[in-house]
C-alpha cells in the first residue's frame, strides 16, 4: 500500500496492451483489475488511456504497465503507436458478439507486426456474466487461441471473474520465457524493463542507446 | 539561735548514735512499753545529780568537742587514746577525764530532760497504736466471714441465674430485629416494585415511590442503597439520551429529576455523559473496525489508547470507519441538539403554565433560577462538544497516512469532512479550525504524493506520445470533459463546491431540521458516493458523459453538420460565452488557412494533452474543495504545464548546431523559461549513473527526470519534411494547452490567495505566453532541412557574373531553388492531408525558408568575385524571376528579406560617398559581405584609394561589433 510512484521497487516492469473491437469492455477489464470494481457506465475510450499495477508473479514483483486502446477505428492511428514495444496483450472479444470475435484475426495480426513477433497474448472472452446472450461457444474460441498459439480464459469485468488471472497468466509466460532464455530483456522494443529494485546498471546502456537514438533524430 | 540549731544537731545524732540499739525498732517492742521507760528514769535520776544550772551546763555541752556530734560512727576510745599526749600525766589525765565525766553528765541530763519533755505524747501515741491493732484485728474477722459468704452465694446461686438473664435480654433484642427484618422484607418487595418501575422507565413513579419508603423506613441503612441505585439507573438512563435522544424518556428522567431536586446536578452528569458518549463512540467504531480487519478477538486493542487504535484502521477501512464515525457523532450532537430543543420548548410550556397559576411564588424563582442555568449550561456546552468531536475526528483523520489512497476515495474523506463542518457551522457557529487544519495537512500530503505519481504517469504519457493527432470534433471544448463539469456548477456563485446535495437547500433549512426525525445526513452522502466516484472515475478516462461522448463521437458524419449548427449545439451544452468567443476566434483564424484541407478546424491535440487538461480538471477540482492549499495546488498544475512545454522543446526544438547559429531563435524569454523548468522540475541525473551520491534525495523526489521522444517517431526523412507532423501535433498541441490555461486564468485567479497572486501572474507572463514562442526554434529546424542551401551556393559559385552584355535569361541556380521550394510545397500539402497545418504554421515554415534562401543568395553573391554591371543586372534578373515563381506557391507577403537581396545587388550601383554612408547605415551585412561589395566594384566606378577609405569604415563599424 505505502508505494509510491517514485519509490517503489518491482523486478521487472511489462508493457501491456489491451486491444480488441470497440464495447468489448477492455476498459472494464483494465479498472476491474486495478480498481476492482466494476465500471457500469462506461463510455468509449478516447485514443489510449493508462494504468499500472504491481503484482507478484512466483515470488517476483513485476509492474505492468498496461495501455488500454481505443477500439474504434478512427482511433487506430493513435493507437498503433502504442503497441511498439509491449510484451504482453489481452485480446478482447465480447461472447455476446460474434462480429467482435470475427475481426480478432485482424487484431492478432496487428498485435504481431506492430508489437512484436515475441508478444505474448491471452485471449479474453469477455463478458461472461452474459450467458445467455451467448453468440461464442467457449470450444470454439479455446480451438481458435489454439491454432493461434493464444492463452485463453472467458472473463467477466462484472464480476471480476478471471480479470486477475488473464493479466498474471499472461505475465507468468513473459517471466518464463524471460528464465528459459526465449525473450531477453536487453533486446530494444521487448516491453520489458529491470525495475529499480534490481540491476539498474543493466538499464544504463539501453537509456545510453535510447539517447543516441533521439539525438540523430534531429 | 545557735544553739538551736546545734541542739537540733545533737538531737537526731544522739538518737543515731546513743540510742542505736536500744530504740531501733519501737513497733516489735512496743509489746513491753513499760520497761523501756522504767530504764530511762534511773539513768535520769544519777544525771540529776549533777549542776543543775542550765547555764553552766548548757557551757559543758558546748565545750564538746565537735567530732562528737559526728554523724560518723568513730571509735571514740580510739580517738581519745591518740589524742594522748606522749608524755602522761596522771594529773591531765584525771582532769580530762573529769571534764568528760562532766561532759557526760552535762549531755545525760539534757537527753533526759528533753525525754521527759516527749514522755506524755509518747504515751498518747503508743495508745492509739494499740486501738489501732483492735481494730485491725475485728476487721481481718468480717473479712474472713464475708468471703466465707460469697463464696457460698458463688457457688450455690449466682452462674446459673446470669446465664439466664442474659438469655432474657438476648431473646427480647432479637424480636426487636424480626420487627425490623419484617420491615426490610417488605421495603425490598418495594424495591422489586421499583426496579418494576425503572424497568418500565416510569422514572417519576419511582422516584415517588422511593420517597414514601423513605419516610416510612428512614432509619434503616438498607434504604440508602436502594435509593442510589435508584440514581445511578436513573443517571444510565440519562446518558442513553446521549446516543438516542427520546422525548418521553427524556421527559420523564427529567421529572424524575425534578422530584429528587437534583435537576443542576442532572445538567451537569447530562455534560459528563455528552463527553463520556463522544468518546464511547468513537472508540466503539474505531475499535470495531479495527478488530473486524485484524480478523481476530485479540484483545489487546481494548486496552489501546483512541490515539494509538486510530493509527491501527487500514487504508480499506478508512472510509467505512470514518462514515460511521460522522454518523455516531452525529447522533450524539443531535441527541444533545434535541435535549436543547426539549428544554426549549418544555421551558415554554412551563412558563406558560405557571404565569396562568402564579401561586407557588418561591417555587416558580426557584424553576426560574434552574431553568437560566440549563440554558447556560447547555448553550455552553454546544462548542465544547463540537470541539471534543473536532478532536476526536482530527485523531481519527491524521491517525492514516492517505497520501496513497485513490483520488475519489481521497474526495470522499474531503466531502465527509466538510459535511462534518457544515454540522458544526449549524451546531455551534464554529468555522471548524481544528478539522480545516488537520484537512490542510492531510490534503498537501496527498497532493504532494498524487502530484509525483501524476509526474510519472505523464513522462509515460510522453514517452510513449508518438504525436499522432488525437480525432476530436471542431467544436470541442474542455468544458465538455468530465473534469470541467464543476465549473458550470460554480458559475452560480457562491455555491459550495463541495457537491453537497444540501448545500443548495441550506439557507433555509438545516441539517438538524432535515434529519431531525431519523435519516443521517452521512447516510445520504454515504447513498452518494457511488453516483460521486463514477463522476471521479470517469476522470480517469473511463468517460460517463454524454457531452463528452458528443464530442468524440461521430466524428465522420460530423462533417455533414453546418459550422452554424455545431456552434449553436456548443452554445446549447455548456452555454458558456468565453470558451464560444474563444473557439470562434481560433476557428476564424483557422479558415484562412491553406493547408487546412482536411477535417475542418478540430483543435489540434494529442492524447497526452487531453491527460494534462483532465489533470488541470482534476486539480482544479482539488483546488476548490480545498481552498487552503489552493496556492500549492496551482503551483503543481503549473509543473504539469511546465513539462509538457519541456518535452515538446526537448524533443523538437532543441537542436545545439542551429542554436548556435546565433539567429535569436528562441527568445530570451523562451530561454529563461526553459532554464528556469530545467532547473527546479528536471532531474538531469537521472540518466547518468547509477552509483549517484544520495545527495539531495529530497530535492530529486520533487522533480522529474529528462524525457526521450518514442523510437517511432522519425525526425530524420525528408520525405515528411524531417517529422514535420509530430512536429505540428506537438508544438500545435502545446499551443492549444496554452490557450486552455489562458481560458482557465480568470478562474484560477479568483480561488489564488491574493498573495500569491503573482505567482499565478508570473506563470502566465513567462511561459504560458511563451508556447507559440516555441514555434519558432522548432520549425525553423525543418526550413533549415528542407531547401538544400548549400547546392545552391555551388550553383552560384559557377555562375559567370562578368558578362559583358545584359542577359535575358536567368541563371539555373533560381530554377534548382525554385525546383526544392516546390518539392517543399508539395511535401507540405502530403504533410497537411495528415495533420492540419495551421496558418500561423505555414506561415512561419515558409517565412524561414524564404529567409534562408534569401540570406543564401545573398552570401553567395558576396561570394562572386569579378563582376560587371551586366552581371549585377543578372543578379537582379534571377533574383525577380525567383520572386515572381515564389509568390505562385505562396501566400506570404510581403516576401521576407526581399529588401535585404535587393539592397545588397544594388549597393553595387553606389558612388563612393554614398556608399560610405551606406555601410554605415546597412549593419545586417556582414563583414565579409560589405567587404566583397567594395572589392567587386573595384575597378568600374571605386578606385584603389576609395577602396581603402570603405574598407576602413567597415572596419570601424565592425570594430564595435567586438
Amino acid at each position: 500500500m505505502s508505494q509510491t510512484a517514485m519509490s517503489e521497487t518491482y523486478d521487472f516492469l511489462f508493457k501491456f496492451l489491451v486491444i480488441g473491437n470497440a464495447g468489448t469492455g477492455k476498459s472494464c477489464l483494465l479498472h476491474q483489475f486495478i480498481e476492482k470494481k466494476f465500471k457500469d457506465d462506461s463510455n468509449h475510450t478516447i485514443g489510449v488511456e493508462f494504468g499500472s499495477k504491481i503484482i507478484n508473479v512466483g515470488g517476483k514483483y513485476v509492474k505492468l504497465q498496461i495501455w488500454d486502446t481505443a477500439g474504434q477505428e478512427r482511433f487506430r492511428s493513435v493507437t498503433r503507436s502504442y503497441y511498439r514495444g509491449a510484451a504482453g496483450a489481452l485480446l478482447v472479444y465480447d461472447i455476446t458478439s460474434r462480429e467482435t470475435y470475427n475481426a480478432l484475426t485482424n487484431w492478432l495480426t496487428d498485435a504481431r507486426m506492430l508489437a512484436s513477433q515475441n508478444i505474448v497474448i491471452i485471449l479474453c472472452g469477455n463478458k461472461k456474466d452474459l450467458d445467455a446472450d451467448r453468440e461464442v461457444t467457449f470450444l470454439e474460441a479455446s480451438r481458435f487461441a489454439q491454432e493461434n498459439e493464444l492463452m485463453f480464459l472467458e472473463t467477466s469485468a462484472l464480476t471480476g471473474e478471471n480479470v486477475e488471472e488473464a493479466f498474471v497468466q499472461c505475465a507468468r509466460k513473459i517471466l518464463n520465457k524471460i528464465e528459459s532464455g526465449e525473450l531477453d530483456p536487453e533486446r530494444m522494443g521487448s516491453g520489458i524493463q529491470y525495475g529499480d529494485a534490481a540491476l539498474r546498471q543493466l538499464r544504463s546502456p539501453h537509456r545510453a542507446q535510447a539517447q543516441s537514438a533521439q539525438e540523430c533524430g534531429c | 539561735m545557735s544553739f538551736h540549731g546545734n541542739n537540733h544537731n545533737c538531737q537526731w545524732s544522739f538518737k543515731s548514735s546513743y540510742f542505736h540499739s536500744g530504740l531501733s525498732s519501737p513497733v516489735t517492742e512496743s509489746t513491753h512499753p513499760g520497761e523501756a521507760s522504767r530504764g530511762l528514769h534511773e539513768e535520769f535520776r544519777e544525771l540529776r545529780e549533777q549542776p543543775t544550772d542550765p547555764q553552766a551546763q548548757q557551757e559543758i555541752i558546748n565545750s564538746i568537742e565537735e567530732v562528737y556530734f559526728s554523724n560518723d560512727s568513730f571509735d571514740i576510745v580510739k580517738y581519745e587514746l591518740e589524742k594522748l599526749p606522749p608524755v602522761l600525766s596522771l594529773q591531765e589525765l584525771e582532769e580530762y577525764r573529769d571534764k568528760l565525766k562532766q561532759q557526760q553528765a552535762a549531755v545525760s541530763k539534757k537527753v533526759a530532760d528533753l525525754i521527759l519533755e516527749k514522755q506524755p505524747a509518747y504515751a498518747k501515741e503508743l495508745e492509739r497504736v494499740t486501738s489501732l491493732q483492735t481494730g485491725l484485728q475485728l476487721a481481718a474477722v468480717i473479712c474472713t466471714n464475708g468471703r466465707r459468704h460469697l463464696n457460698t452465694a458463688k457457688e450455690g446461686f449466682t452462674q446459673a441465674s446470669l446465664g439466664l438473664l442474659a438469655n432474657q435480654r438476648k431473646r427480647q433484642l432479637l424480636i426487636g430485629l424480626l420487627k425490623s427484618l419484617r420491615t426490610i422484607k417488605t421495603l425490598q418487595r418495594t424495591d422489586v416494585r421499583l426496579s418494576e418501575m425503572l424497568e418500565e422507565e416510569d422514572y417519576p413513579g419511582a422516584i415517588q415511590l422511593c420517597l414514601e419508603c423513605q419516610k416510612a423506613a428512614s432509619t434503616f441503612k438498607h434504604y440508602s442503597c436502594i435509593r442510589s441505585g435508584g440514581i445511578e439507573q436513573l443517571d444510565v438512563a440519562l446518558s442513553k439520551i446521549c446516543k438516542n435522544f427520546d422525548i418521553s424518556h427524556y421527559t420523564k428522567v427529567q421529572q424524575a429529576y425534578r422530584l429528587l431536586g437534583k435537576t443542576q446536578t442532572a445538567m451537569d452528569q447530562l455534560h459528563m455523559h455528552f463527553t463520556q458518549a463522544i468518546h464511547n463512540t468513537v472508540f466503539q467504531v474505531v475499535l470495531g473496525y479495527v478488530e473486524l480487519c485484524a480478523g481476530n478477538t485479540d484483545t489487546k486493542f481494548q486496552k489501546l489508547q483512541y490515539k494509538d487504535l486510530c493509527t491501527h484502521i487500514t487504508s480499506d477501512s478508512y472510509i467505512p470507519c470514518l462514515a460511521d464515525l460522522c454518523k455516531a457523532l452525529w447522533e450524539v450532537m443531535l441527541s444533545y441538539y434535541r435535549t436543547m430543543q426539549w428544554h426549549e420548548t418544555h421551558d415554554r410550556d412551563e412558563g406558560a403554565a405557571l404565569s396562568s397559576d402564579g401561586s407557588n411564588a418561591v417555587g416558580a424563582e426557584e424553576t426560574n433560577f434552574d431553568r437560566s442555568y440549563v440554558k447556560k449550561k447547555l448553550e455552553h456546552g454546544l462548542s465544547r462538544i463540537w470541539q471534543d468531536v473536532q478532536l476526536k475526528v482530527k485523531t481519527y483523520l491524521l491517525g492514516t497516512d492517505l497520501s496513497n489512497f485513490k483520488y475519489d476515495d481521497f474526495i470522499f474523506v474531503l466531502d465527509i469532512i466538510s459535511r462534518l463542518m457544515q454540522v458544526g457551522e449549524e451546531f455551534c457557529g464554529s468555522k471548524s479550525e481544528v478539522l480545516q487544519e488537520s484537512i490542510r495537512k492531510q490534503s498537501v500530503n496527498y497532493f504532494k504524493n498524487y502530484h509525483r505519481t501524476r509526474l510519472e504517469e505523464l513522462r509515460m504519457f510522453l514517452e510513449n506520445e508518438t504525436w499522432e493527432l488525437c480525432p476530436v470534433k471542431a467544436s470541442f471544448s474542455i468544458l465538455q470533459l468530465h473534469e470541467f463539469k464543476f465549473m458550470e456548477q460554480s458559475r452560480s456563485p457562491s455555491v459550495s463546491p463541495s457537491k453537497q446535495p444540501a448545500s443548495a437547500i441550506s439557507t433555509t433549512v438545516t441539517l438538524f431540521e432535515q434529519y431531525c426525525n431519523g435519516g443521517n445526513p452521512f447516510e445520504i452522502q454515504a447513498n452518494n458516493k457511488d453516483e460521486e466516484t463514477e463522476d471521479v472515475l470517469a476522470s480517469n478516462g473511463y468517460e460517463s458523459d454524454e457531452q463528452e461522448k458528443s464530442a468524440y463521437q461521430e466524428y465522420d458524419s460530423d462533417s455533414d453538420v453546418p459550422e452554424e449548427l455545431k456552434r449553436d449545439y456548443v452554445d446549447e451544452q455548456t452555454g458558456d460565452v468565453p470558451v464560444k468567443s474563444i473557439s470562434r476566434e481560433t476557428l476564424k483564424s483557422r479558415k484562412r488557412s491553406d493547408y487546412s484541407l482536411n477535417k475542418v478546424n478540430a483543435p489540434i491535440l494529442t492524447n497526452t494533452t487531453l491527460n494534462v487538461i483532465r489533470l488541470v480538471g482534476k486539480y482544479m477540482q482539488m483546488m476548490n474543495i480545498l481552498k487552503p492549499i489552493a496556492f500549492d495546488v496551482i503551483h503543481f498544475m503549473s509543473q504539469l504545464f511546465d513539462y509538457y512545454l519541456y518535452a515538446v522543446y526537448t524533443f523538437f526544438g532543441r537542436n545545439d548546431t542551429f542554436e548556435l547559429t546565433g539567429l535569436g531563435l528562441s527568445s530570451s524569454r523562451l530561454r529563461t523559461t526553459l532554464n528556469r523548468i530545467q532547473e527546479s522540475l528536471i532531474d538531469l541525473e537521472v540518466s547518468a549513473d547509477s552509483t549517484v551520491t544520495l545527495t539531495a534525495v529530497e530535492e530529486r523526489k520533487e522533480k522529474v527526470p529528462s524525457l526521450h521522444l518514442s523510437h517511432l517517431v522519425v525526425l530524420t526523412s525528408g520525405n515528411t519534411l524531417y517529422g514535420l507532423a509530430e512536429r505540428v501535433v506537438a508544438t500545435e498541441s502545446l499551443v492549444f494547452l496554452a490557450e486552455q490555461f489562458e481560458f482557465l486564468q480568470p478562474h484560477l485567479d479568483t480561488v489564488m490567495p491574493a498573495a500569491k497572486k503573482p505567482f499565478l501572474q508570473q506563470f502566465y507572463s513567462q511561459t504560458v505566453s511563451t508556447a507559440s514562442e516555441l514555434r519558432k526554434p522548432i520549425y525553423w529546424i525543418v526550413a533549415a532541412k528542407a531547401i538544400d542551401y548549400e547546392q545552391m551556393l555551388l550553383l552560384m559559385a559557377n555562375v559567370k557574373w562578368d558578362v559583358k552584355e545584359i542577359m535575358s535569361q536567368h541563371n539555373i541556380y533560381v530554377d534548382s531553388l525554385l525546383k526544392e521550394f516546390e518539392q517543399f510545397n508539395r511535401r507540405l500539402n502530403e504533410v497537411s492531408k495528415r495533420v492540419r497545418i495551421p496558418l500561423p504554421v505555414s506561415n512561419i515554415l515558409w517565412e524561414h525558408c524564404i529567409r534562408l534562401a534569401n540570406r543564401t543568395l545573398v552570401e553567395g553573391y558576396a561570394n562572386v568575385k569579378k563582376c560587371s554591371n551586366e552581371g549585377r543586372a543578372l543578379m537582379q534578373l534571377d533574383f525577380q524571376q525567383f520572386l515572381m515563381k515564389l509568390e505562385k506557391l505562396t501566400d506570404i507577403r510581403p516576401i521576407p528579406d526581399k529588401e535585404f537581396v535587393e539592397t545588397y545587388i544594388k549597393a553595387y550601383y553606389l558612388t563612393e560617398n554614398d556608399m560610405e554612408r551606406w555601410i554605415k547605415e546597412h549593419r545586417e551585412y556582414s563583414t565579409k559581405q560589405l567587404t566583397n561589395l567594395v572589392n567587386v566594384c573595384l575597378g568600374s566606378h571605386i578606385n584603389k584609394k576609395a577602396r581603402q577609405k570603405l574598407l576602413a569604415a567597415i572596419d570601424d563599424i565592425d570594430r564595435p561589433k567586438r
